[in-house]
């Protein structure tokens, strides 16, 4: 029933997050001549591209374009319409970024990349290394490549930091991830699931973050086709509706670089958690921040440990809201998490397999690294995460996920309560509400934490299409 | 308590005029100038209300399906009242857009013609649902005010009523809203509408299944046969598979997302044929009884963030015009309406040009998400100018609110006052 993935054609950032390669960082590129001096410089890093089969040992390099990216290496009109409307207006299109909430602070004209103020941004190579000293030679062998004269100009390099477990506001980080039908982990789950663990749970259809496979509807979804006279040496697989698949094994990139304001985080908790007599009291902190987040610092989510952080519990993720904790007496309704991946707290009946797999349909692979304190532009001491997401319908997964659920003041039943970690602070008034018996306890006037200082929606194109895109695709676009 | 009404007032528009009515109504809406052509803040009574450009019908001569401007609004209490306002209010407004439609009192005509030519161009629904009937404009702003105060008063006396159980935090309340004489009105629950309305209401519950009851013979027979041509019709649908094009998108998208709630406004053709035209009008016949009468309390089948629906035949019943005023994304609407209301949408829209494949009427169709979505998308229009009047709110915090007041000074038992505070 469930269709091989062709892993030796799919990057492999969607078959790993590289965790064992703990050096990274990415390169923001835009064209600096015509099209085919570009083709050919990214035709030459094109072999170094790391794809899903193998597990590299050592250093690992992917590669993904935005539209405008697509339109310089001479995809254009009407091939491009066959990409998502999102896609290729962009992320900083007025309308999506009223959507995305990236106003007044988080709005693109204030951003150091990808906005309409800051360098163009065509093309993203991601490289990964053991070390940051096997880092520097691959961004040095890199650059060589594809810096040449005519091709391409780095518009920004951003830099992580060293990979751990925890996220700068002091939280694990990367728990839950969907499993991808098809991997091994995947069946590991399903199997696990038969014995009664709730793993299974996790496993969500390979076409939700693949092109070309079945989604979570058990239909293909809508990807750019291209009319077979632009591939006549075949160089791109056949779709089954007809046309050369130019999406075929490939994803949608969500990047957005998220500042995070760890001094302002600590400063809050520790204004709002003041003793009587004035004193500081750091559980109280820890406790507000585990509330706000929905696990605890070392990761034990509250809905299995309300009281304290256990470290037994740290990686759990096998667990629901509804049984236990339907008014969010132990995970509050708006916490992090509690929205990010609502599990079988929403309708249709919350607790049922059907709000389950309602929510399968919005969920995102996660590839984010954090960044910070280092040379990334973003202010000495600043900190964030570089969120990078992988999904294969933008609208329905990504957007959804950041308006209806992160963004939304209204999620689940609350009146005036974004998230309280990631949302933007809008016009409206920002409250925190911390159910509880005999009654609630609200924070208001939650200031704003995380920034948006950067992003684009980028293409993550399977292997042939990458290389069609480097040495096939039709001078101009056409013949 | 007054009952909601769905007023539709729809005139063809000459064609060389959409131009510059799209322009118009365009101008209209921008958020900055939100309310200066059509105050509709300032008419009593309204909870939403737009002004939409409907295109002439596809192929056909535009003498048959002519260019349209419609108003559309949900408000308390009769028409006639509301179209009097309107004119008193959006004089001016309704002469720009209106005055490109044939037979529109000249300028300096007497209000009394301006009424009379609306109601001349008033369309009636085929069916229009409303999320709480009865529910009105002022209730739902005093009981929002009421929540607010209460909550404020949690947050002020809340290390004093921690240590306290549930009914003496309840009696605090009380005392409080008690105390208050702008919430006099709060004491007591809301006035029941107005008794003719009741009547009728009760009249069409029974009566409409007694007269089905009566030609049971009738449609019994009938159906077999009906069965047969509507596969038969099933089989030679034409799916549209067009997806729409990024202006489009674009078009709309502009129009959507600003406040909690947003507008859908569709129009779609009737498959042509008098059997895809007798079944729809019979479908929208089922769908009007259950929007008044079984889903009439804050959930239409299983979804519970729409406000207020309504589906309208216009163009001799060649064309159908869906409006809908829903909390939240375009894309979470149409989630709703595939994941939980699948076979609903399909029973209606299956009768439209190009929707896509049904069977047995209610089957398939919706499920075929991108199909769907971009159905929806095709035959969208931009609702360039439109009014919320609690546009902060969700459908669930006036249920919320509404509990909240209910709950204040009623007969509740301990748990039930647990409950009542868990809706803080």
């Amino acid at each position: 029933m469930t269709t091989p993935l062709e892993l030796d054609d799919i990057q492999g950032l969607v078959t790993r997050g590289y965790r064992t390669l703990t050096s990274a960082c990415f390169l923001v590129l835009a064209t600096a001549g015509p099209a085919a001096t570009a083709r050919a410089a990214l035709g030459r890093l094109a072999p170094r591209v790391t794809n899903g089969r193998s597990d590299p040992p050592d250093t690992a390099v992917n590669v993904a374009l935005t539209a405008d990216g697509l339109r310089r290496l001479g995809l254009e009109p009407p091939e491009l319409d066959g990409f998502p409307y999102e896609f290729v207006v962009g992320m900083t299109d007025p309308d999506r970024s009223r959507f995305l909430g990236d106003v007044g602070e988080n709005a693109p004209r204030h951003w150091r990349w990808g906005g309409p103020a800051g360098p163009p941004a065509h093309v993203l190579v991601m490289l990964y290394a053991r070390d940051g000293q096997q880092l520097r030679q691959l961004e040095a062998e890199t650059r060589r490549e594809v810096l040449v004269p005519g091709a391409f100009t780095e518009t920004a390099r951003l830099g992580t930091a060293e990979l751990t477990d925890r996220e700068p506001f002091g939280f694990r980080d990367g728990i839950s991830q969907p499993l991808i039908e098809g991997l091994p982990k995947a069946a590991l789950a399903a199997s696990a699931a038969g014995d009664g663990g709730t793993d299974g749970e996790q496993v969500v259809r390979a076409g939700e973050f693949v092109l070309g496979y079945p989604n979570e509807y058990g239909l293909l979804t809508d990807r750019p086709l291209l009319p077979t006279r632009h591939d006549p040496l075949g160089v791109l697989p056949r779709a089954p509706e007809g046309g050369a698949d130019f999406g075929r094994n490939g994803s949608y990139l969500v990047f957005r670089q998220l500042r995070q304001d760890v001094e302002a985080f600590r400063d809050y908790l520790d204004a709002e958690t003041r003793r009587p007599d004035g004193s500081s009291d750091p559980a109280a902190q820890e406790a507000l921040a585990a509330r706000m987040v929905g696990r605890w610092p070392g990761g034990a989510p509250l809905v299995r440990a309300p009281e304290h952080d256990d470290p037994a519990l740290a990686t759990d993720n096998g667990f629901g809201y509804h049984a236990t904790d339907p008014a969010g007496l132990r995970c509050p309704l708006g916490a992090h998490i509690r929205r990010a991946n609502p599990r079988d707290s929403l309708d249709p009946r919350p607790g049922s397999a059907d709000s389950v797999a309602v929510g399968r349909r919005h969920r995102l692979l996660r590839r984010g690294r954090p960044y910070g304190p280092d040379g990334t532009g973003d202010g000495p001491d600043a900190h964030g995460l570089h969120f990078l997401a992988l999904n294969a319908n933008i609208s329905r997964q990504f957007e959804f996920i950041q308006h209806t659920w992160l963004d939304n003041p209204n999620f689940n039943g609350l009146h005036d309560g974004p998230d309280p970690i990631v949302a933007p602070r809008q016009e409206r008034r920002t409250t925190f509400t911390e159910q509880g018996r005999p009654f609630r306890t609200r924070h208001i006037g939650l200031p704003q934490f995380v920034t948006v200082q950067g992003g684009a929606y980028f293409f993550l194109p399977g292997l042939k299409a990458l290389h069609y895109l480097c040495t096939a695709v039709p001078e101009g676009g056409r013949q | 308590m007054p009952y909601q009404t769905a007023v539709t007032v729809q005139a063809a528009l000459p064609p060389d005029r959409v131009a510059e009515v799209r322009e118009l109504l365009h101008e209209a809406g921008r958020k900055s100038a939100a309310g200066e052509l059509f105050p509709f803040a300032e008419i009593p009574g309204v909870h939403f209300a737009r002004v939409v450009l409907v295109p002439e019908g596809p192929g056909g001569a535009p003498a048959d399906m002519p260019p349209s401007v419609v108003y559309m609004s949900e408000v308390d209490g009769p028409v006639e009242a509301h179209l009097a306002d309107l004119v008193r209010t959006a004089g001016d407004g309704l002469d720009r857009v209106f005055g490109h439609c044939a037979g529109y009192p000249a300028a300096g005509s007497p209000d009394a013609a301006r009424i009379d030519w609306l109601r001349a161009h008033e369309v009636p629904c085929a069916a229009f649902y409303v999320n709480t009937v009865g529910r009105g404009r002022q209730q739902i702003e005093q009981e929002a005010l009421l929540r607010e105060v209460i909550e404020e008063f949690l947050d002020r006396n809340g290390p004093a009523l921690a240590g306290r159980s549930p009914v003496e935090i309840r009696t605090a309340v009380q005392d409080y809203v008690g105390g208050r004489e702008d919430l006099a009105w709060a004491r007591t629950g809301p006035a029941p509408p107005p008794l003719g309305g009741r009547i009728r209401r009760a009249a069409h519950l029974v009566g409409v299944p007694l007269a089905a009851v009566g030609l049971l013979p009738l449609l019994l027979s009938a159906l077999p046969a009906w069965v047969v041509l509507l596969r038969l019709h099933e089989r030679r649908d034409v799916p549209d598979h067009a997806r729409p094009s990024h202006d489009r998108i674009r078009e709309l998208a502009a129009c959507e997302d600003f406040v909690a709630q947003n507008p859908f406004t569709a129009v779609g053709s009737v498959k042509t044929g008098p059997f895809r035209r007798i079944t729809l009008t019979a479908v929208l016949f089922v769908v009007d009884y259950g929007v008044r009468h079984v889903f009439d309390r804050g959930n239409l089948a299983g979804v519970k963030t729409i406000h207020f629906a309504r589906w309208l035949f216009i163009d001799g019943k060649r064309r159908v015009i869906f409006a809908s005023n829903y909390d939240g994304s375009l894309e979470s609407y149409m989630d709703d309406f595939i994941d939980k209301v699948a076979w609903g949408l399909n029973a209606v829209f299956s009768n439209g040009r190009g929707y896509p494949r049904v069977r047995w009427l209610v089957l398939d169709g919706a499920r075929d998400e991108q199909a769907f979505k971009n159905y929806l998308r095709c035959h969208q229009v931009p609702t360039q100018v439109w009014y919320s009047a609690y546009d902060t709110s969700t459908a669930h915090d006036l249920d919320t609110n509404a509990r909240i007041r209910a709950g204040l000074f009623g007969d509740l038992g301990p748990a039930e006052t647990e409950a009542w505070l868990a809706l803080f």
